[in-house]
């Protein structure tokens, strides 16, 4: 599945977006820092559906998936 | 009341004409005695640069995504903000600021009218980068759900601000 990388994480990847074969949030989490090993000390969160999520839960490859840095709006 | 999904986000910085225009549009509703206007503006921080430490990675649920700081930033030597490049998840930003407009019409059922527009792209410091601006028959509601939204917003939507220094090097704003 897509994963959808932005900001400071993007910028570590050095891309927007990566590829994985996952099905759970648990197996994301661990193919992500693979991926990218920045992300085992950089301050992250997983929105699957555009929604944060702060468990682990099953992901059938059809959830719109991304990793997100800190906020910085306003 | 149900409101439908509005595009908050505008390229570039918000014009101070804009906002004239935008209160001069409310003329017509003479139920209205009150508006109350948030404006960010772009800051030009020192930022500390060496001084930013490490953190543990992993986020608790509660977290706000932007306490703490990171290590990634410690590249930096420090300097002055000159601008801010805003970028966000658009999508989510969108479903989020959704939400928070239908829970504020909810707890300020007063309310006229509510608007929030956010730079995305440079924005110089001293431009300005955020507006929410509430309408109400009475002072109160405009100004509890402007400081209300506000926070929200900070908190809640998935916007990503580089703060590019004098010197070219960057650090990346975190919200806390």
């Amino acid at each position: 599945m897509n994963v959808l990388l932005f900001g400071l994480i993007a910028e570590k990847a050095g891309t927007d977006q990566v590829q994985v074969v996952v099905t759970s949030v648990r197996e994301l989490r661990i193919a992500l820092e693979q991926r990218i090993p920045e992300l085992s000390v950089l301050s992250h969160a997983i929105a699957v559906d555009r929604v944060i999520v702060h468990h682990d839960m099953p992901l059938t490859g059809s959830e719109e998936i991304a990793v997100l840095p800190p906020f910085a709006g306003g | 009341m149900k409101h439908s999904v509005k595009d908050i986000f505008v390229e570039g910085p918000i014009d101070p004409a804009f906002i004239g225009t935008s209160i001069a549009k409310h003329a017509t509703r003479t139920d209205i005695g009150a508006h109350e206007i948030f404006l960010g503006q772009v800051r030009a921080d020192v930022t500390p640069g060496l001084t930013r430490s490490h953190e543990n990675a992993s986020l608790r649920a509660g977290d706000p995504v932007g306490a703490g700081a990171d290590p990634s930033q410690a590249q930096s030597a420090g300097g002055n903000v000159s601008a801010i490049e805003f970028t966000a998840y658009r999508e989510m930003a969108l479903e989020r600021m959704t939400i928070i407009r239908e829970e504020a019409f909810t707890k300020w059922p007063s309310m006229t009218c509510l608007h929030v527009h956010h730079s995305l792209g440079t924005i110089p410091a001293g431009q300005l980068c955020f507006m929410v601006f509430a309408s109400a028959p009475h002072r109160l509601a405009a100004r509890e759900a402007v400081a209300w939204v506000v926070d929200r917003i900070k908190a809640e939507l998935p916007i990503f601000g580089k703060e590019i220094l004098a010197d070219s090097t960057h650090v990346w704003k975190r919200n806390g």
